[in-house]
């Protein structure tokens, strides 16, 4: 029972579709379409550029730490070169021969940027984010200082920790929460989510009033909780075999940083995969109709919840977390990429081991009650 | 021989439906006994009670003298299912598909591998091993549906409408085997709702509907519970009402109709009925073109009794 097991799973199609095929698909489109965009930050030169500062205050000071932060020499986030001009005049003057590329003039609540005549798309776009950005963040900390300043003090942290415009490859794919890391991460937690649809296999192949399959089991000598067991670990091996491959691309194909502690990796991997298939079980013995429907039903509540927990929008747990916070706490998606992506920015053991209590906690529950439900060896309706 | 099977008073209730009531059978070794009756009047409702895959609400069913529950499991190892709907694994093979249901009743491999091979060469599939259930007609996943749930070798086998959507060649094939099944020593408990397929094969019938017993015995017997016993049809022209009153009036004759000169009379049980009609038409003169002779059917057993045919598609 347990090699035919493992065999259909591998022969399963669909099943491998949405398991294997499909996040690894997405993984590929992912890294087409963003891969580059980190490689021409990265090979941006640094401009030439002058700061005029006119008064003095907290508004020019903060400017001037943010530029002369960009303008490190050596750094990997360089994106300028400081040239020195005693006055407006002399800046506008070598950018007229060409000996600046950009002037930030900064004064009390503004920032105004002058460019070379013949100037370039980037140094365009880079300087007018900048001057924007900050204005931006200036102004909400100011507004926000007036109505809470505790929650302004927030906001200037998070500039704080925000203050890098572009970052460096590796930490973009490591340890900055960034988008494009947060898209790999989800999407191999959709693909373990997906798992679900083996524990839901496994109901059909258990109980007699969902598939005619069962039926067969049922009426055999063969003991039922024996069964579930091997049904379970038949689910749970292969399942752990599709992980490590998607992990082995991820890391040495698309270059993803996973952390550096492979054994709470491995935790994670095996308590997801685990609580994916339990989960499918709960769906399976909850949801009506044959197993293909039943299947479906549990497709288009993982795709709800892995749409949730940020897989095509990422602020959306944010957003969540902010107004309605349990439902992240009860959304599996969200939990499981909480856990991943806690594991992989390396700067919460404490709140990894959280989600993997979650997770672990969750699964037992389930696979207490699957294992109770398809052990009963005669049903209402067949 | 001895009693392999035995339901006593079985009662199962869906909610307010009373699906099955009461219902007594009783089934001896060797034997193909038939559970004959129209779509949803309770054949596989009963089947899965006996099977402890349904909660009944009253009865008692024993199987080898022993009484069946769901952790009867030694009762269980001697017992075969096909059931209705093709029951295989479709990412398996002809042979993994039996070789896996096998391996619920047979552990040891050797034996196990001897059995498949068996089940094979009866179901005939030994072209199909290595084809998936997709690749195979109706009638061959059939076979194999059959060759799943007998590769065991078990002495009770269920066949649970095994010939639905079946064409008539695999037809005869299924029928034929279970016969041979029979000849080995297996005792078959097989539901249809094909009555010609019943009379065909079955030693014993029981014919239920709405969960109730309508009658029980051989076809003879079941055949010689209802009053009509021959349908005869003769080819006459210009049969006026004297004439047809005589007729009416013959031994064991309980109805005569005419239409489009087709003289249709139904009779009872008689050895020379059909002599006594042709010798009285011949008398006054008649010619008659064309004469048969029906024996009713199973299916005029249920009208009779029921007062409905028992075939609803």
């Amino acid at each position: 029972m347990f090699k035919y097991s493992i065999i259909k799973m591998f022969r399963s199609i669909g099943g491998l579709f949405w398991m294997f095929i499909f996040p690894l698909v997405l993984m590929t489109a992912m890294h087409f379409a963003f891969d580059s965009i980190y490689s021409y930050q990265n090979s941006i030169d640094p401009m030439r550029t002058i700061l005029i500062t006119e008064g003095q205050g907290v508004y020019q000071e903060g400017f001037e730490d943010l530029i002369e932060s960009l303008s490190e020499e050596g750094s990997e986030d360089q994106l300028f070169i400081l040239e020195e001009a005693d006055s407006l005049e002399e800046a506008k003057a070598k950018l007229a021969v060409e000996e600046a590329e950009i002037i930030f003039v900064v004064s009390d609540g503004d920032v105004e940027v002058y460019l070379q005549e013949n100037h370039s798309i980037t140094s365009a776009a880079v300087a007018g984010s900048i001057a924007d950005t900050y204005k931006q963040r200036y102004q909400l900390i100011a507004d926000a200082w007036e109505q809470d300043p505790a929650f302004a003090m927030e906001l200037v942290n998070d500039a704080r920790e925000n203050v890098t415009y572009t970052v460096s490859e590796e930490d973009a794919f490591g340890a900055e929460p960034n988008p494009y890391n947060w898209y790999f991460l989800s999407t191999l937690v959709m693909g373990i989510l997906f798992m679900a649809m083996m524990g839901i296999n496994m109901v059909g192949d258990l109980r007699a009033d969902v598939s005619a399959v069962a039926m067969r089991y049922s009426v055999s000598p063969a003991r039922k909780g024996q069964m579930v067991v091997t049904a379970f670990a038949a689910r749970v091996i292969p399942g752990l075999v599709i992980v490590a491959i998607q992990l082995m691309v991820m890391k040495y194909v698309f270059g993803i940083y996973l952390g550096n502690d492979y054994l709470k990796l491995g935790l994670f991997v095996v308590s997801a995969v685990m609580f994916s298939i339990s989960f499918g079980v709960i769906c399976g013995l909850c949801f009506k109709g044959d197993v293909h429907q039943r299947g479906n039903k549990a497709t288009s509540l993982i795709m709800i919840s892995v749409f949730l927990s940020g897989e095509m929008i990422s602020q959306l747990p944010g957003l969540f977390e902010r107004y309605f916070p349990i439902f992240n706490k009860i959304n599996p998606a969200t939990v499981l990429n909480m856990a991943l992506f806690k594991l992989t920015i390396g700067n919460s053991a404490e709140g990894f081991f959280m989600n993997i209590a979650e997770i672990i906690g969750l699964t037992v529950v389930f696979l207490a009650i699957g294992i109770a439900v398809l052990r009963r060896e005669k049903y209402a309706s067949v | 021989m001895s009693e392999i099977l035995k339901v006593k008073g079985l009662v199962k209730r869906y909610k307010e439906l009373i699906a099955i009531d009461h219902l007594d059978l009783s089934v001896k070794e060797g034997e193909i006994f038939g559970l004959l009756g129209p779509n949803g009047s309770g054949k596989s409702t009963t089947i899965n009670c006996i099977l402890s895959l349904l909660e009944y609400d009253k009865g008692e069913i024993e199987i080898f003298g022993k009484t069946m529950s769901p952790k009867a499991y030694e009762l269980k190892k001697q017992i075969g299912i096909v059931p209705q709907d093709v029951a295989v694994y479709e990412s398996l093979t002809v042979y993994e598909n039996i070789d896996f249901f096998c391996g619920l009743y047979i552990k040891d491999k050797e034996t196990r591998k001897k059995y498949v091979q068996e089940a094979i060469d009866f179901v005939a599939l030994n072209d199909f091993v290595k084809f998936k259930p997709g690749k195979l007609s109706g009638g061959l996943k059939r076979r194999l549906n059959i060759a799943c749930g007998i590769a065991h070798k078990p002495k009770l086998i269920f066949f649970d409408e095994p010939t639905v959507a079946v064409d008539p060649q695999s037809r005869n094939k299924i029928l034929e085997g279970i016969e041979e099944l029979r000849k080995n020593g297996a005792t078959i408990i097989y539901t249809s709702h094909y009555m010609e397929e019943v009379e065909q094969l079955c030693d014993r019938i029981l014919i239920i509907d709405k969960g109730h017993t309508i009658a029980e015995g051989t076809v003879e017997e079941l055949k010689g519970m209802i009053k009509k016993s021959e349908i005869i049809t003769i080819e006459v022209a210009g049969l006026d009402n004297k004439a047809l009153d005589m007729v009416r009036e013959s031994n064991n004759v309980y109805s005569v109709s005419y239409e489009n000169n087709q003289l249709k009379v139904e009779a009872g049980s008689g050895k020379h009925n059909v002599i006594d009609i042709v010798n009285l038409l011949q008398d006054k003169g008649y010619k008659m073109k064309k004469i048969f002779s029906e024996q009713p059917t199973l299916n005029d057993v249920f009208l009779e009794l029921t007062g409905k045919q028992l075939r609803d598609e």
